[in-house]
């Protein structure tokens, strides 16, 4: 049975995902339906069916990047996170504003970092802070190319003034449901990345080969939280973007949908990574965006195509300021939040952890080229928080940010047992039967560190063998990751 | 069966009312010719006839041509195309209406017109029938292919440029006629400009068809 404070503390996520949902549409459906193009009513059932696709099913590919800048690791923690980046969204958005939920939560989850001492993994962070330039950018080059090529297209194909308005309304349909998919997929991590590592719904599994993992049920229900913020509250935002913000040819305003739907997919789709990857091109970034960035960047696109003069700079000027000033009010509206939560409220907001550097850790480290000299020192010292541990180490050897974030992957100790019964359970989750083989002998056996069992796994079979190789084995290995993943929750033994 | 047609059923049958209303336009303008013509060759009694058809024709055109608004009112065309379409077909409208008020005052005034005339007033007649025609096809361009709109317009310019010089003679030779009455100058200057005024009017028209399918096409 769930329990109901469960869901007051996902309460914030929903108020986000609303949010989101009322927001995020118009940037979907704006000018489409503002200029009466689509009625609201079939903008919203298309756009509500289609962002909960999206979350549901591609929604993982980003949630990723945004655990690894920071794992809040307790529901408190989340609920703060996803409140403070919903607060700030709607405070800014009432100062005139606009903003990016996107934008928000990351300055949430670095006020969390910052809160409880957990380590930021600078890598990451400025991998997610470049998306914020490349993707209006990128958004701005294929809107331009795109209204390139489709005035081309329509001054070729001549097509008649009726027939027009009607491929039109069809080609602004079908890109609204592809931007709605592409905006579930990519920001429903926004609205519940932050509570994937404290998911508190149990895996679902449903006969042979079926199963729905607690993060895809968080993603189905905040995609329904995004689906009611465009029922609910969209229409009015819709209508100001449509009419006000962005006055657009019907064909102008297709090709800034579709534009923008193309941006956030390529920063959501891991089946889009999995064929780069498997082309030996160089991926692109799995990381939640702004929708907001994303049509922006399309409107000045076609806007410089006609030689800039119709844009308002002083706009994008106050857009950009948006941009900057939303995760830093997110970082300390959570900060505060954060402080008050534990002190006032007494609720948890992250949970105990202890890293610790054994002689196994050092060695593990040693092999994946951390130097190690003078770390074994710091053998038998507990650390309470990831990013003191990392301090420790950065005392005695240069660290990487990812060897940053292998120290702490490496260091944490959580102790796991893994039984018969528990590897029972796991027949129907998608691992191959030399997997359920390798982990049938090891049942009986216990681990101080979750790697533990992914390095004997790894000994026995070599279908549990991450390649690590390049970009073709990227794949291979974050579906390992993903399993060992599961494999540590479900082995973990419970404290007393 | 184009599958296209289950998606744009409403786009399709607005685009065949506006084909009807197009072929009407063209009988009008045979009918406004054939009517004249048999008035220049004496029979009074076969222009009242061309009169009455053409006003049952203009009456079919009007219904025909409130079908079409209230289609495009109702059948929700995204309103740019809907405003371009109601105050292009609120133009084409008028010529028709010029067609009536062309022959109607002839069949009121029963004009003496000069034998030396006839012969050009028929070529006015020709040049605007086809101004008129062309001016039909630039609109069905309009609907079906807008790469052919110009070609079209530029006819509809040619005949209306042939039509001018022929009205220009003709006012010359009234106003240099010192055998015409003062009255009568002005009454044959009257039915020179109606008979101009319809291709004025198709030049016109064809300009918004050309604005509209530039609009629509960039």
């Amino acid at each position: 049975m769930l329990d109901p404070t469960v869901l007051i503390f996902l309460s914030s996520g929903l108020f986000l995902g609303w949010s989101l949902g009322a927001n995020d549409a118009a940037n979907v459906f704006g000018t489409a339906v503002g200029s009466r193009m689509i009625r609201f009513t079939t903008a919203a059932i298309i756009c509500g069916i289609f962002v909960i696709l999206g979350a549901y099913v591609s929604g993982t590919g980003a949630a990723q990047t945004l655990g690894k800048l920071g794992a809040v690791n307790a529901i408190g923690g989340s609920f703060m996170a996803a409140l403070a980046a919903g607060l700030s969204v709607y405070w800014m958005t009432k100062l005139g504003l606009p903003v990016s939920t996107s934008q928000a939560i990351i300055g949430s989850i670095i006020g969390w970092n910052l809160f409880s001492d957990s380590y930021t993994d600078i890598s990451s962070l400025l991998k997610i802070l470049s998306t914020w330039i490349i993707c209006p950018l990128l958004s701005a080059v294929i809107a331009a190319f795109l209204f390139s090529v489709a005035k081309i297209f329509v001054r070729k194909m001549g097509i008649g003034l009726i027939r027009f308005d009607g491929y039109t309304r069809l080609a602004l349909i079908l890109a609204g449901a592809f931007g709605a998919y592409s905006l579930g997929a990519n920001n429903i991590a926004n609205v519940m990345g932050v509570f994937v590592p404290v998911a508190p719904f149990p895996d679902m599994l449903f006969g042979q080969g079926f199963s729905i993992s607690s993060a895809q049920q968080l993603f189905l229900v905040g995609g329904l939280a995004i689906a009611v913020g465009v029922f609910t509250y969209s229409k009015r935002v819709m209508m100001t973007v449509g009419s006000e913000l962005m006055r657009l040819t019907p064909l102008a305003a297709w090709v800034a949908v579709m534009s923008h739907s193309i941006v956030l997919f390529l920063f959501a789709s891991e089946r889009l990574e999995q064929l780069l990857a498997k082309m030996s091109l160089p991926t692109i970034p799995l990381v939640p965006v702004s929708s907001s960035q994303a049509v922006v960047g399309a409107v000045i696109g076609i806007g410089m195509l006609q030689g800039g003069r119709e844009i308002q700079w002083p706009r994008v000027y106050s857009i950009v300021k948006g941009w900057v000033i939303t995760p830093l009010v997110s970082c300390l509206l959570c900060f505060v939040g954060l402080y008050f939560l534990q002190n006032v409220f007494q609720q948890t907001v992250q949970r105990d952890s202890n890293y610790t550097l054994s002689a196994s850790v050092i060695e593990k480290l040693q092999k994946e080229g951390i130097e190690t000299e003078g770390l074994h020192e710091l053998t038998g010292t507990v650390f309470q928080t990831s990013a003191e541990v990392v301090r420790a180490v950065k005392d005695k050897v240069s660290l990487s940010s990812k060897q940053g974030l292998k120290v702490v992957e490496y260091s944490l100790q959580k102790s796991l047992i893994v039984t018969a019964e528990k590897i029972a359970d796991l027949e129907t989750n998608g691992l191959s039967s030399a997997q359920l083989d390798a982990l049938s002998k090891l049942a009986g056996q216990t681990y101080n560190y979750p790697w533990q069992l992914g390095d004997a796994l790894a000994e026995i079979s070599q279908e549990w063998i991450m390649l690590g190789g390049g970009l073709k084995d990227k794949l291979h290995d974050r579906d390992i990751k993903q399993k060992l993943a599961y494999l540590y929750r479900k082995f973990q033994r419970r404290e007393r | 069966m184009n599958p296209l047609s289950l998606f744009f059923k409403k786009q399709y049958a607005i685009e065949e009312k506006i084909q009807r209303l197009l072929r009407y336009l063209e009988d009008m303008a045979q009918l406004y010719q054939a009517a004249y013509e048999s008035y220049l060759d004496g029979s009074f009694e076969d222009l009242v006839q061309g009169n009455e058809e053409l006003g049952k024709i203009e009456k079919e055109l009007d219904d025909l041509g409130r079908q079409i608004q209230m289609s495009l009112l109702h059948e929700s065309l995204m309103p740019d195309s809907r405003d371009d379409l109601l105050w292009f077909l609120t133009k084409l409208d008028k010529v028709p209406s010029s067609f009536k008020h062309s022959l109607a005052d002839i069949v009121l005034e029963k004009p003496e017109i000069p034998e030396d005339f006839q012969l050009s007033l028929k070529n006015m007649l020709v040049h605007t029938h086809d101004a008129v025609k062309a001016l039909a096809n630039a609109t069905d361009a309009l609907f079906s292919d807008l790469r052919a709109v110009r070609q079209h317009v530029e006819e509809v310019g040619r005949q209306e440029s042939m039509v001018d010089k022929i009205e220009y003679k003709l006012l010359q030779s009234v106003f240099e006629n010192e055998k015409f009455e003062l009255a009568r100058k002005y009454q044959l200057k009257g039915i020179l400009k109606q008979l101009g005024a319809v291709t004025n009017l198709a030049e016109d028209v064809a300009d918004a068809v050309l604005i509209l399918a530039t609009k629509h096409s960039t």
